[in-house]
């Protein structure tokens, strides 16, 4: 053992708090070197020295007096069949073990039965039907996609495709949406940490699931051989709505540590942005490059699986 | 985990007769069942090194007594969340430390300085000639004091656990819940501190 270890060891050592091997170690090299002995024997004398520290103080029957009285008085430990919150509570935070986790658990718990009755609190208020249109359709000049079913009658050759089948996306989005209509109105809750990690949760599955419904959507788009153009202009504005939170949301999961959530979101991007980017009615070649990646990365699998 | 109020004495032969029923778990056993001179010998067997601890948490004798007589009073209260695996005089000293904490904090914020006791040099202007042995040792007894309290808490708490209580490094960490690792960090510093300090006061056989 080398001086410079040993004399890293020496306070453990002298304490008796050096482990079997090292404290053994210590004792062979205090024998065969006379600085380290010397530094060991300055400790010991110094312990010495601690050990003549006479606080001259007593204990006073006095004192066990006046905690007999006091401990008489109060008797809360002794109603063994009464409970009492209180005393219940002063015991705990008296413990010094507990009394931290204690007040931290009470807080926490506080803080959520609060954000839960601001949550229930907060009236039921549908977004105006021009709310739940505008962020279905941000492009200006597309139609809702009720209009956009309806409007979109059968080509010929094109097989015929009920409303949901065409644009599944359209009518679970739109109820989502009224269901939680994301942040726009969330006035009433509380931002703690729980809280808004909870929110956050929420956004993003339910960003995940519309993105699903979306790459689902584009997957069955019907596709002619005579290179006719498809519309996708929903689709589209539909990704680009997606992709605006899409980039918020895997920023969120990043900053929160939520790797996976924010690998999976980065996987859905270049998706919702090759989309975006698609003109209104594209070629044939152009969508069928979009579905096969689709198909072949099994994004929709993956998104299905958060 | 069982908690020590829950260990029944009833039923046993000779209980509360022999030496081993004073234990400390049957001590607080019996304290719980509300027998108080079960307690009275808890107050006999903690109270000499917690009023010591006390006193070198905040310097004063007065307080001192005061904020004992406060941690014993709260260890009866919550005598019954005393659990098996816990030793009794680490959970007593963790009371005391928080009780002597709070008592600084709240006169640190009300700005009420704590002043150390002048006792012993008032001692030894009353008394006339005292013998060098005795002189040296009061005086070694007031320069230990007040460098205890030129230590930053943490450290002045762990070092009197460790030198002057002789707790494991564990039964530290378990009533200041500080981590090993720091504990060990503020016992080697407080040391160097005190060796400054104290240093010349040790003599070593050369």
């Amino acid at each position: 053992m080398k001086c410079d270890d040993c004399f890293n060891l020496l306070e453990e050592y002298i304490d008796g708090e050096a482990i079997e091997r090292d404290a053994a170690q210590v004792s062979a090299h205090l024998i065969t070197c006379a600085a380290c002995a010397h530094e060991f024997e300055a400790l010991t004398a110094e312990r010495e020295v601690y050990a003549r520290y006479d606080r001259e103080l007593t204990v006073s029957p006095a004192m066990w007096s006046a905690i007999a009285a006091r401990t008489t008085e109060s008797r809360p430990i002794n109603s063994g069949s009464r409970f009492s919150l209180g005393g219940w509570l002063a015991g705990l935070f008296a413990t010094p073990r507990y009394a931290f986790a204690g007040a931290a658990a009470v807080v926490i718990f506080a803080v959520l039965i609060g954000v839960m009755f601001l949550r229930t609190r907060t009236p039921e208020r549908p977004p105006p039907p021009e709310t739940v249109a505008r962020i279905n359709n941000p492009a200006p000049t597309s139609p809702t996609p009720d209009v956009v079913a309806n409007s979109h009658p059968p080509k010929m050759g094109e097989p015929v495709l009920s409303g949901p089948e065409r644009h599944p996306l359209s009518e679970v989005s739109a109820a989502k949406l009224q269901k939680n209509p994301r942040r726009s109105d969330q006035s009433g809750v509380l931002f703690t940490d729980a809280a808004y990690t909870d929110i956050e949760d929420k956004d993003t599955a339910n960003h995940v699931a519309q993105a699903e419904n979306l790459l689902r959507s584009v997957r069955n788009l019907q596709t002619s051989d005579d290179n006719e153009e498809v519309d996708v202009s929903y689709e589209k504005a539909e990704s680009r709505r997606l992709l605006d939170d899409n980039v918020v949301l895997r920023r969120d999961a990043e900053m929160a540590g939520k790797y996976p959530v924010k690998k999976l979101l980065g996987e859905l991007e270049p998706f919702l942005i090759d989309i975006a980017n698609l003109p209104d009615k594209t070629t044939p070649t152009d969508l069928r490059a979009i579905k096969d990646r689709v198909q072949k990365t099994e994004i929709v699998a993956a998104l299905r699986s958060y | 985990m069982k908690r020590l109020a829950e260990i029944s004495l009833k039923g046993q032969p000779g209980a509360f007769a022999g030496s081993l029923m004073n234990c400390s778990a049957d001590l607080v056993a019996r304290a719980c069942e509300g027998d108080q001179e079960a307690f009275r010998l808890i107050f006999e067997r903690y109270s000499r090194p917690l009023i010591s601890f006390v006193y070198d948490q905040v310097g004063n004798r007065e307080l001192a007594e005061e904020l004992t007589q406060e941690t014993f009073v709260r260890a009866y209260r919550s005598l019954r969340t005393l659990r098996e695996e816990t030793k009794l005089s680490t959970w007593l000293f963790g009371i005391a430390k928080n009780v002597a904490r709070e008592s600084l904090r709240a006169r640190r914020r009300t700005n009420q300085h704590v002043d150390l006791d002048d006792k012993l040099v008032l001692n030894l202007s009353d008394r006339g000639p005292v013998p060098v042995k005795q002189l040296l040792n009061k005086e070694l007894n007031e320069v230990i004091q007040n460098s205890l309290a030129l230590l930053d808490e943490d450290k002045r708490l762990v070092f009197t656990l460790k030198v002057f209580q002789q707790c494991s490094y564990e039964e530290i960490a378990e009533i200041t819940g500080f981590s090993i690792p720091k504990l060990k960090t503020d016992l080697h510093r407080a040391r160097t501190e005190m060796r400054k300090r104290v240093g010349s006061y040790v003599r070593v056989e050369s």
